[in-house]
């Protein structure tokens, strides 16, 4: 029985379960959906987590017409700055988080900057890609994103010509992509750059430039033959290391980070049962004995991204999109401008001295109601400070806190006047716990 | 050298402390600390990253080597526009300002530095050059992490600080003391929060409080709780001395303006050892002329200010400089009017008068490795002689065994 075995405990499935599941999976939802996942169990959230929400129709109309004006403002601009204020829309409102998540966590992989592609549309085009197969198939998605105009022009696809092969895109491709460092040579990269030459991009779009085809034959991680690209990309899925370098990927993203490598194999073994779907294959992530294991909870540290984007989620209110996102870019996090190919370090990477003073100063803003928009729906309630102070842990932070810090908070709430004071210092305090930057 | 009573009366002057108040804890630690100061004299370490692969050919020009115009008639540079330095190299023109360092001694040029099975990819090599372990299989600390502790720096709050990045890099990672990284000074200040406002004066630790708790909730949780502290306490201590207006004479680049950032810390007094600036972009595969003079430029500009800078402030012969790349470029220049990824490159190192010169010959060009230079020289000579014979602390650790120091210093 490996750790993709099922959750032996469903019936332990409670606010702190549900509360990672939906975290990990989205990010985060408001304590009223928690306590209704709880009600419905395991599979059936999991079963709303693999396939969105279903809104009633006043919000898909609103969520569909807000989510066309702004892309299409973005694009008619060509603005990248409304760009990102669209995916942060789509990311904090989305009734399919996963759907969001899965197309970030394949903008990190196939790491893209608008900063060397310079086009608005081929950005969003890609990110239409990465969205399509966001819960679809790994091994299209390979395939199209050779041939992807905004990567072609990322990895300098245009100067891979038959009589001087450009290596950028065929480097990247076992390196980052597909299989990981130490899973082919210096002579693969430079044989597949061969495979790929002609493969390049006219007046933005895909064009298969014949006449710069090296129609040669090619010797690429042992097989042999007149390979053109698609076999380059078939060659690379057959790798176990390929099957691996996506698991470990999977892994980071909704367990943990440095998985071992026995969970590795076995969750690559999954996504070749499942014939590169991955739907299917995170559905028996979320439902398993590892996903679940005391181990997994809390031991990512949030991106930017998860920090700004699931304090909206969780608390509720109101989000400026376009001050989100200049945040997330000053925490390390440029939306359609990674740092590099190899996308964003990720974990403690996230970490630093001034990331952790912006990041309290996030806790600060967003909770006294200052910029980033307006936090919390509705009137606040007349509570109890500490039944308000373990409710927020127990959704929020999902563990129980030590007793001195608990006691603290509750002090300070009790300290403060009138509900609504009450109810944002209780919010300032438990956001700005250390332990609210992990999930 | 800088007594306890001028430094306090220089912060006061820039109201980074009152006097009459009560002095930040590490502040005045640092300051209060003689043996701190003392090992070693005081002396600092500044690591410039030229960050993509530095084009070395074309930064120390070989110009009598006919293979030089050989292997690169489209991006060579003429010998009438190089800065000599000897009969058989020049500086790319745009490095005015080292040249200067050099022709006042301070300036050395470590030539044909690289490591064996020299590896092309930008990541693995940074990683290599960061690690100071070639053959490792993955990667967790760096040759600075690995000595910046309790035991080498007793007393010393911050041994160690980034400037101007976005993350730790894997040099100063794995230290056992907490390492700033800051990548803009403004970003430092602490805004207080409704918690924090409703308690007044009396709520300037409530946040801070969140984080004093030493166990529990597993190691990201004590990693994430220590930094947040340290944090806190760095954003109380250098805030001010950083965002301080006033004329140091840098100039006003990205590295310039590190580079003077660091400068207003060692005025100030500040007990850090290191400091790590980057410049990025050195990855010129197409058109390279442009992009590589600009970069030459504000390196050279930054260092020959931030240099003079130091001069009139009288620290210069306690800060060393030293610059690396994660490698050198390839002798031929492709199709691009580019270079691609190559091996051994140069480095520089600034140090007091009368040590500057060329270091080594200048790799051949004709005997290569796979179309690239070969090295002569282990980067880990260079790490042990900035550890051993400039900070006076055992490389070992560092580097590991059988890497005697350069003797630079």
């Amino acid at each position: 029985m490996g750790s993709l075995s099922r959750w032996s405990r469903p019936e332990a499935f409670d606010i702190a379960a549900a509360g990672h599941l939906l975290g990990r999976a989205g990010y985060g939802v408001r304590s009223d959906r928690l306590e209704e996942a709880v009600r419905e169990g395991l599979d059936r959230t999991v079963e709303r987590v693999l396939s969105g929400e279903k809104p009633g129709e006043m919000f898909r109309e609103t969520f569909r017409e807000t989510d066309a004006l702004l892309k299409t403002s973005a694009l008619e601009a060509d603005s990248i700055d409304s760009l990102k204020a669209w995916w942060a829309f789509r990311l904090t409102e989305s009734p399919h988080p996963l759907e969001e998540r899965m197309t970030l966590m394949w903008h990190d992989h196939f790491a893209t900057s608008y900063q060397k592609v310079q086009s608005v549309r081929m950005m969003a085009d890609q990110n239409r890609l990465f969205r399509r197969e966001a819960l679809g198939r790994f091994d299209r998605l390979l395939l199209d994103v050779a041939r992807d105009p905004a990567m072609l022009v990322w990895l300098d696809s245009n100067l891979n010509r038959k009589r001087q092969p450009n290596e950028n895109f065929s480097r990247e491709l076992f390196e980052l992509f597909g299989l990981g460092l130490g899973n082919y040579t210096e002579k693969d990269i430079q044989e597949a750059a061969r495979a790929f030459s002609g493969w390049h991009v006219r007046h933005g779009r895909y064009w298969f430039n014949e006449a710069q085809c090296d129609r040669g034959s090619k010797q690429v991680l042992g097989k042999t033959g007149a390979f053109g690209g698609e076999d380059v990309i078939r060659v690379t899925l057959e790798q176990p290391a390929c099957s691996r370098l996506i698991a470990r990927r999977l892994l980071e993203e909704f367990v943990a980070p440095g998985p071992k490598p026995e969970q590795v194999e076995e969750l690559a073994g999954r996504l070749k049962h499942h014939r590169w779907q991955l739907r299917p294959v995170l559905g028996e992530l979320f439902r398993s004995e590892l996903f679940f294991a005391e181990r997994s909870r809390g031991a990512r540290i949030k991106s930017p991204i998860e920090l700004v984007v699931g304090t909206f989620r969780q608390l509720g209110g109101t989000a400026a999109y376009s001050s989100m996102v200049e945040l997330t870019a000053q925490l390390g996090q440029d939306l359609f401008q990674p740092p590099s190919v190899k996308g964003w370090d990720g974990d403690r990477g996230w970490l630093n001295t001034a990331s952790m003073i912006l990041r309290l100063n996030f806790a600060s803003e967003v909770t006294g109601g200052r910029g980033l928009g307006r936090l919390g729906e509705g009137a606040a309630r007349e509570m109890k400070s500490a039944a308000r102070v373990d409710g927020l842990t127990r959704s929020i932070v999902r563990r129980p806190l030590i007793a001195s810090t608990r006691g603290k908070i509750i002090r300070e709430v009790e300290a403060a006047a009138g509900a609504d004071r009450q109810r944002r210092v209780a919010w300032h305090m438990v956001v700005s716990l250390p332990e609210y930057q992990l999930g | 050298m800088t007594g306890r009573r001028e430094v306090l009366k220089a912060l006061a002057g820039v109201g980074a402390v009152s006097l009459g108040g009560s002095l930040p804890e590490c502040l005045s630690r640092a300051i209060a600390a003689p043996g701190a100061v003392e090992a070693g004299d005081g002396r600092v370490l500044v690591l410039v990253r030229m960050a993509g692969g530095n084009d070395g050919l074309n930064t120390v020009v070989p110009f009598t080597d006919p293979l030089y115009s050989k292997n690169r008639p489209g991006v060579g540079l003429g010998r009438g526009s190089l800065l000599k330095l000897n009969k058989s190299l020049g500086f790319h023109p745009a490095m005015g300002g080292l040249k200067g360092l050099f022709d006042d001694g301070r300036l050395s040029v470590v030539q044909g530095v690289g490591y064996p099975n020299p590896n092309r990819s930008h990541f693995r090599s940074m990683d290599i050059w960061e690690s100071a372990q070639p053959g490792a299989e993955t990667f967790s600390d760096g040759w600075l992490g690995r000595v910046i502790g309790r035991s080498q720096f007793p007393d010393n709050a911050t041994p160690a600080m980034a400037l101007g990045l976005d993350q730790l890099p894997l040099a100063l990672r794995g230290a056992g003391l907490s390492v700033p990284v800051i990548k803009d000074p403004a970003q430092l200040k602490l805004r207080p929060g409704p918690a924090v406002e409703a308690r007044g004066r009396a709520g300037r630790d409530v946040v801070r409080n969140l984080a004093v708790q030493t166990s529990g909730g597993g190691l990201q949780a004590s990693f994430v709780r220590n930094l947040a502290r340290s944090a806190i306490d760095v954003s109380r201590r250098i805030g001010d001395v950083l965002t301080r207006e006033g004329e140091t004479g840098l100039p006003a680049t990205g590295l310039g303006r590190r580079l003077e950032a660091v400068v207003r810390l060692i005025e100030a007094g500040l007990s850090s050892r290191i400091y790590f600036v980057s410049l990025d972009g050195f990855d010129t595969h197409a058109n390279q002329q442009g992009a590589h003079t600009a970069l030459l430029s504000e390196l050279s500009d930054a260092v020959a200010a931030f240099y003079r800078r130091l001069s009139q402030s009288k620290i210069a012969d306690r800060v060393l400089l030293a610059t690396y790349s994660e490698f050198g470029r390839r002798v031929k220049e492709n199709g691009s009017l580019g270079t691609d990824h190559g091996s051994a490159s140069q480095l520089f190192v600034v140090t007091p008068p009368g040590r500057g010169g060329i270091v080594g010959a200048h790799p051949s060009l004709e005997d290569l490795d796979d179309g690239d230079l070969k090295h002569h020289t282990d980067f880990r000579r260079v790490y042990a002689m900035l550890l051993e014979r400039w900070l006076k602390i055992p490389a070992l650790p560092a580097v590991g065994k059988g890497f005697k120091p350069l003797e630079i210093v």
